[in-house]
């Protein structure tokens, strides 16, 4: 079938986009377009996001004249001017604008895609790119991979060791297929799995005065200082913990942020400082610590599965339901919301 | 990271700024008068909330100026069926009556949300729609009343109530979260009204400057207004909340005549209702950026 010359120059409707797909996909090599499509694409949202051709060049990794002649390119192709240049400035068109949601939704498709073929490709051999929170204690984990392998023995299962911020950037750019992330934090664009909580209790020195009490009540832990994760790793968690401390009225006068455990083991034992941990932490069975539960239960770690919306595949929930299942075991059940809501005026909304 | 501050781009501090305070944020800055700007994913979709009571004043004034309606005009607010809401009219008790203009001026100051649907009924829906289309704010949309967007989160939030708000599975359905299912804008498109009003565009220069003040008038302290702690800097604006969101849109004034349209959309990862840290980096944020748009030094 023979394509008629696109018309040039003269008179640009809005339908000389799909015009141009047409002819594009009369062509025998459809696949290398749309792969050069996306690229194009790809170089147009990094410039709308920089505005500025240098950053945006070092941002996709390339160098900057290839990235002009892009943008031209794809200007031309669309027959829209993207962006107004000035010598200090780039500033996005109102056509840019128009297109750039559209742009930003190619791509995601693209990325999704991508993924999805790469599970497929070997047929039931796929790959499952998963990702646990470095506290999770070794027999969790090695739970989780027992069980999936039940559950889903023909996905090979690539699992990454990540805090919640870096999961929620790597299932937003569908780098990862399933995550397991702590509450609260930001869920716009995901699934989630139930909601599990563990309630989380004092570890401190054996010797340690309260280590004799059989539950600690958060301000008794007055003039100790306190050892937590990095607040980057998953910042709200962090900020409503320490918010959580403050209202039952322990606010340390320190905050030393620590992971690993030997870290806080050492910390623990040398300083006057405590750590909050889950019963079946790492610290199970150390003589020199002791571990007690806090009174009134205010403190809890709550995790579940997320992925990203619409992609909670058969090998997603099969993961999903392990991680479920194998933090199930020691959860305290469903999570529920304790204590009054009062809402401020400023919150603008009452329901 | 290890930068010093006032050497690394203002977009890259706001970013920092807004992790900081444990938020995900759009931020739109512009020179209302050179037109310089700063843009962090000011084209992205954000949902209005209560920011949209500002396409509705406009529309109001509109209509007063092409003699639709009289803004001394007598509105009856009855004590039955209010529409929820923390202030104003929606707090009272008893039965009011009051012009349109003091409704407006409820509507702003405090976010009155039965006021703000009691002047929806008189303009409607199409109209703000309208105003905001002829005004080339093609990314501006409203689907909803007030009274409907809170109905909205009450029935997502489910027989739990505003505790469920809490809720992580709650928060990840709430309809009025997600912009392609609410009143929506973007941050661009919000500096471009208040462009417009600050250029007496928006209606004539009466009604604009009608609209001018009572957008500084605007009683909240915490968001924008807590970024220019300065008595001789004038501060006009109108919020917007829902669970995890926090808005604010205004235009800020400096003695040198200089004048900035900011809008600013967050979305906080804790649901918490109360957090001052997530509501004062609106201001801090706003201040970053104007502070570049003032700086003589090429950003």
């Amino acid at each position: 079938m023979s394509v008629p010359p696109s018309p040039r120059g003269d008179q640009r409707p809005t339908v000389h986009v799909q015009d141009r797909y047409r002819s594009w996909i009369n062509q025998s090599s459809v696949w290398l377009l749309v792969v050069d499509l996306i690229r194009h694409l790809q170089c147009f949202v990094a410039v709308a996001e920089e505005l500025h051709f240098g950053r945006a060049a070092r941002r996709l990794g390339v160098a900057q004249p290839p990235l002009s002649q892009r943008i031209q390119r794809l200007e031309r192709e669309l027959g829209v001017r993207l962006f107004e240049r000035s010598s200090r400035h780039v500033t996005i068109t109102k056509s840019g604008a128009l297109l750039l949601d559209e742009a930003r939704q190619l791509l995601a498709h693209s990325e999704a895609l991508m993924a999805t073929a790469r599970r497929i490709q070997e047929g039931h051999s796929g790959l499952l790119r998963a990702a646990l929170p470095p506290d999770i204690t070794g027999e969790t984990v090695a739970a989780i991979l027992a069980g999936f392998q039940e559950r889903a023995g023909g996905v090979e299962l690539e699992l990454h060791e990540s805090g919640t911020s870096e999961q929620l950037a790597r299932l937003a750019s569908h780098e990862l297929d399933v995550g397991l992330i702590h509450h609260p934090c930001d869920v716009s664009g995901l699934e989630l799995g139930p909601v599990l909580r563990h309630e989380l209790g004092v570890l401190l020195p054996h010797d340690a005065p309260e280590a004799r009490l059989e539950t600690v009540p958060l301000a008794a832990l007055t003039g100790y200082d306190l050892i937590l994760f990095p607040r980057a790793h998953a910042p709200a968690v962090h900020d409503d913990l320490l918010t959580t401390c403050a209202r039952h009225g322990y606010t340390p006068a320190a905050v030393r942020h620590g992971q690993g455990p030997s870290f806080i083991r050492g910390l623990l034992l040398s300083s006057r400082a405590i750590a909050f941990g889950p019963r079946d932490a790492h610290h199970a069975g150390d003589p020199d610590l002791s571990w007690r539960p806090l009174s009134g239960a205010p403190l809890a770690r709550r995790h579940s599965a997320a992925w990203p919306k619409g992609r909670g595949d058969a090998a997603v929930r099969a993961f999903a339901d392990t991680v479920t299942d194998a933090l199930g075991r020691t959860a305290a059940g469903p999570d529920l919301s304790t204590g009054p809501l009062h809402l401020r005026p400023a919150a603008e909304y009452w329901i | 990271m290890t930068e010093p501050p006032a050497r690394t781009h203002p977009r890259d501090r706001i970013r920092a700024a807004f992790a900081e305070a444990g938020v995900t944020g759009r931020l739109h800055a512009v020179d209302i008068d050179s037109g310089a700007q700063i843009d962090v994913g000011a084209d992205q979709p954000v949902v209005t909330a209560s920011v949209h009571k500002l396409p509705l004043l406009v529309t109001l004034h509109q209509h007063a100026e092409a003699g639709h309606l009289a803004l001394t005009d007598q509105a009856e607010s009855p004590a039955e069926g209010r529409t929820a809401g923390p202030t104003g009219l929606s707090a009272m008790l008893d039965p009011a009556r009051l012009s349109l203009r003091d409704a407006a001026y409820l509507m702003m100051a405090v976010s009155d949300n039965t006021a703000a649907e009691l002047l929806l009924e008189r303009v409607g829906l199409d109209a703000v729609n309208k105003t905001t289309e002829r005004l080339g704010l093609t990314r501006t949309h409203a689907v909803q009343t007030f009274r409907e967007f809170i109905a909205g989160i009450r029935e997502d939030a489910g027989p739990g109530g505003s505790q469920a708000l809490a809720d992580p599975q709650v928060l990840a359905r709430l309809r009025a979260l997600d912009p392609a299912r609410t009143n929506r804008s973007t941050a661009r498109d919000m500096t471009r009204l208040l462009g417009a009003i600050w250029r007496d565009e928006a209606c004539g220069p009466e009604h604009s400057a009608a609209v001018r003040r009572l957008l500084g008038l605007q009683v909240w302290p915490h968001r924008l207004a807590s970024g220019f702690p300065f008595d001789e800097v004038h501060v006009a604006g109108k919020t917007g909340s829902a669970p995890t969101l926090r808005n604010e849109v205004g235009v800020i004034e400096y003695p040198d005549h200089g004048r900035y349209a900011v809008a600013v959309f967050t979305r906080a990862a804790s649901p918490a209702a109360a957090l001052p840290a997530a509501d004062a980096v609106i201001g801090t944020a706003a201040r970053i950026a104007i502070d570049a748009l003032r700086s003589p030094a090429p950003r």
